[in-house]
């Protein structure tokens, strides 16, 4: 992280009234150190401008400020659903204390691992984001949560948890004011629907990772940590917070979508030449994702591109006619495409990959994390596993469909928590409805030849 | 086995102190206590239930939610293969064959693991591991590793550390696996996954 935006791009504050803003270049600040030895050291984030923003907004601003500056970049949540975050800060702190601040970092979606590496290069980044929220909202006690498997970055926290410690970046009279805060990382120890927001609240308290009912929403009294307003953000979400404070409102809010600016991470998964983590603008179109010569760089073997779950295996499928997509929030969303962008996590499919195979493996996924709470989830995830698994092994019916799409609707639709407690039920049949949709040839070949169009099998027998 | 002395200090004064409840300190106290002791007996819930102020079955129920939480001896290395759909893509199962070739274990349309009559090896699939992009990606004890390729498994038995992903950290106290005494598995008893 610079301290000052670089001499090619002039700092938005002093950019000139009235005529448009000359085109800044684009500049990595979240994925900035990657493969810098060391990066994970506090010396090393102090050396490139680390904790200035915390300092900046705790001896400078108000809490009032702060929240201000966060709700005018427009920055929208990494996680998944998208929520404002100037927004939830400000009902969370409108609520009595004492608050909390959860970290989602429990990661797990098949597609998603932006937030390993960002914790693995630059833990104190995410440290100074906590600080900064915790003093916006008015919190004294946050907590990471990790999932289990990622023990590395558990030790990765600790170890910058212990830092920090020692340097006087937590505890007591932060940068010589009064105010307090103590971060403590906690381990998952395996099951998706640990990053369900209410399910991981469970979690931390000890308890079975099963969803919460809502209302009380988790920043309100009753609905949070410890029956505690509270909240929850995800890794980047708060990674982004120290370049606003620094950077100011208007550079954040003046990167990629209007309506959803900011970098952001996309990790590329599956049937690509080059995977990884890409940070670029959001609204980055999705075939230059794919394909530029800076991120994946097409498709093995020049083979065509099938299918791909923008938002990772819980969005819906889009085909390989409709890449030319913006990689936002709202973008992905809009007809034709109908999906969702999740935490950016890019699946990509070759034409080898026959989808009901897919399919099965994905709702095997769903299958085997739903908490089991609610019976459209519990029955419906199990009913698709079943009815696919006859598919593929040549034993499928035409009615299958229709049985496929029917089982899937009614775990699914708007609003969901009419239907069920969280959205993973969403998860399981949206992409089973897209794959129906899109993909029919490959359903009704299954079917009809009782075989595989690829000659392949891809799920568990 | 009882736990360790140095495990029940570590849950009362480091892991109680950083909840307003008892309850809270849960996981991370059976963290401790597994990788302690290998796996988590119905002896260890109860003295953990002691340390918590909680019911031995409370503590058993909340553990058999995790899949992380062992209720039987595993090998001394649990090697995990992901198989979701990135890493499917990627060959894992052809992997996983391999895996299991190699150590003697059976492995039957695309299904895999057990554990190896000497006790050494659990080898099981794992859910995506948030490494998609090392695909296959495998965890050796929670160590990342990858991509293992089918024709790497070879390599990767003699020398897992050339296939690591990790930046080298300090270890953090009753958190890092694998077990200290590594229970020494009864040959051919188990079958996990
Ligand atoms: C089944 C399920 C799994 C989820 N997993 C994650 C996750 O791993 N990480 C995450 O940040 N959000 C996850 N979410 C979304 C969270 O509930 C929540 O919206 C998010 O953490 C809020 O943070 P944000 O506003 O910063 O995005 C998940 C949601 C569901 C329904
Ligand atoms: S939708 Fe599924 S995972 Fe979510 S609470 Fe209901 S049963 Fe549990
Ligand atoms: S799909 Fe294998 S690590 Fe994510």
């Amino acid at each position: 992280m610079a301290q000052t935006p670089p001499p090619a791009s002039p700092a938005p504050d002093g950019a000139p009234q009235g005529a448009p803003p000359p085109a800044v270049p684009f500049e990595r600040v979240l994925t900035a150190a990657m493969g810098q030895p060391g990066s994970h050291e506090l010396d090393h984030y102090l050396r490139r401008g680390g904790y200035v923003g915390a300092h900046k907004a705790l001896t400078s601003m108000t809490p009032e400020e702060v929240i201000k500056v966060v709700t005018d970049s427009k920055l929208r949540g990494r996680g998944g659903a998208g929520f404002p975050a100037g927004i939830k800060w400000s009902g969370t702190r409108g609520n009595p204390a004492p608050r909390y601040l959860v970290v989602n970092a429990d990661e797990s979606e098949p597609g998603t691992y932006g937030n390993r590496y960002a914790m693995d290069t630059d833990p104190h980044m995410l440290l100074e984001g906590m600080i900064i929220c915790s003093f916006a909202v008015g919190i004294n006690l946050a907590y990471i949560y990790i999932r289990g498997e990622n023990l590395h970055g558990y030790e990765t926290l600790e170890l910058a948890v212990r830092q920090a410690r020692e340097r006087g970046y937590l505890g007591r009279g932060l940068f010589g004011t009064d105010f307090n805060l103590e971060i403590y990382v906690h381990r998952g120890a395996g099951a998706y629907v640990c990053g369900e927001e209410t399910a991981l609240m469970e979690s931390l308290e000890g308890k079975r990772a099963q969803p919460r009912t809502r209302p009380p929403h988790p920043f309100q009294v009753g609905g949070g940590l410890f029956g505690r307003p509270t909240v929850v953000n995800n890794v980047e979400t708060l990674m982004c917070v120290p370049h606003i404070i620094v950077r100011g409102a208007e550079w954040f809010a003046a990167i990629g979508s209007p309506n959803c600016p900011g970098p952001k991470v996309y990790c590329v998964s599956g049937n690509v030449n080059r995977p990884g983590i890409y940070e670029a603008p959001m609204g980055l179109l999705l075939s230059e994702l794919i394909f530029g010569d800076e991120y994946a760089q097409g498709v093995p073997g020049g083979r065509a591109v099938k299918a791909v779950s923008p938002g990772a295996l819980a969005s819906p499928l889009i085909s390989g006619g409709e890449l030319e997509v913006k990689l936002d929030v709202d973008a992905v969303r809009a007809p034709p495409y109908r999906t969702q962008l999740g935490a950016g996590g890019i699946i990509v499919y070759d034409d080898s990959v026959c989808m009901v195979e897919l399919l099965l493996r994905a709702e095997q996924f769903f299958a085997h994390e739903s908490c089991g709470k609610c019976v459209p989830c519990r029955e419906g995830t199990h009913w698709m596993v079943d009815v696919l698994r006859r598919i593929t092994a040549g034993r499928g019916r035409e009615k299958d469909l229709d049985l496929l799409n029917n089982v899937a609707g009614n775990m699914s639709g708007l609003p969901f928590h009419q239907r069920t407690l969280c959205a993973l039920a969403d998860f399981a049949a949206g992409p089973m409805m897209s794959a129906i949709g899109k993909f029919r040839e490959d359903f009704d070949y299954h079917i009809r030849e009782q075989a595989c169009p690829q000659q392949r099998q891809l799920a568990h027998a | 086995m009882p736990l360790s002395q140095a495990v029940k200090d570590l849950v009362v004064n480091e892991y109680i102190p950083r909840y307003p409840t008892k309850r809270a300190a849960l996981v991370m106290a059976l963290w401790a206590a597994q990788n302690e002791q290998g796996w988590l007996s119905s002896e260890t819930f109860e003295e953990i239930g002691e340390l918590l102020d909680l019911d031995a079955t409370d503590v058993n129920a909340v553990a058999s939610f995790y899949t992380m939480f062992h209720r039987r001896p595993i090998g001394r290395q649990l090697i995990e293969v992901c198989d979701n759909p990135p890493c499917l893509v990627n060959n894992a199962h052809e992997t996983m064959q391999r895996l299991c070739d190699r150590l003697g274990l059976e492995s039957a349309a695309g299904h895999g693991g057990g554990t190896t009559a000497d006790g050494e090896y659990t080898v099981r699939f794992a859910e995506c591991l948030a490494a998609c992009d090392m695909a296959p990606a495998v965890q050796v004890n929670y160590r990342y590793y990858g991509p293992v390729r089918p024709d790497d498994v070879e390599r990767f038995l003699a020398n897992m550390e050339s296939f690591s992903i990790e930046t080298p950290i300090p270890p953090v106290p009753g958190q890092s696996g694998p077990p200290a005494g590594a229970a020494a598995t009864p040959a051919g008893m188990v079958k996990e996954g």
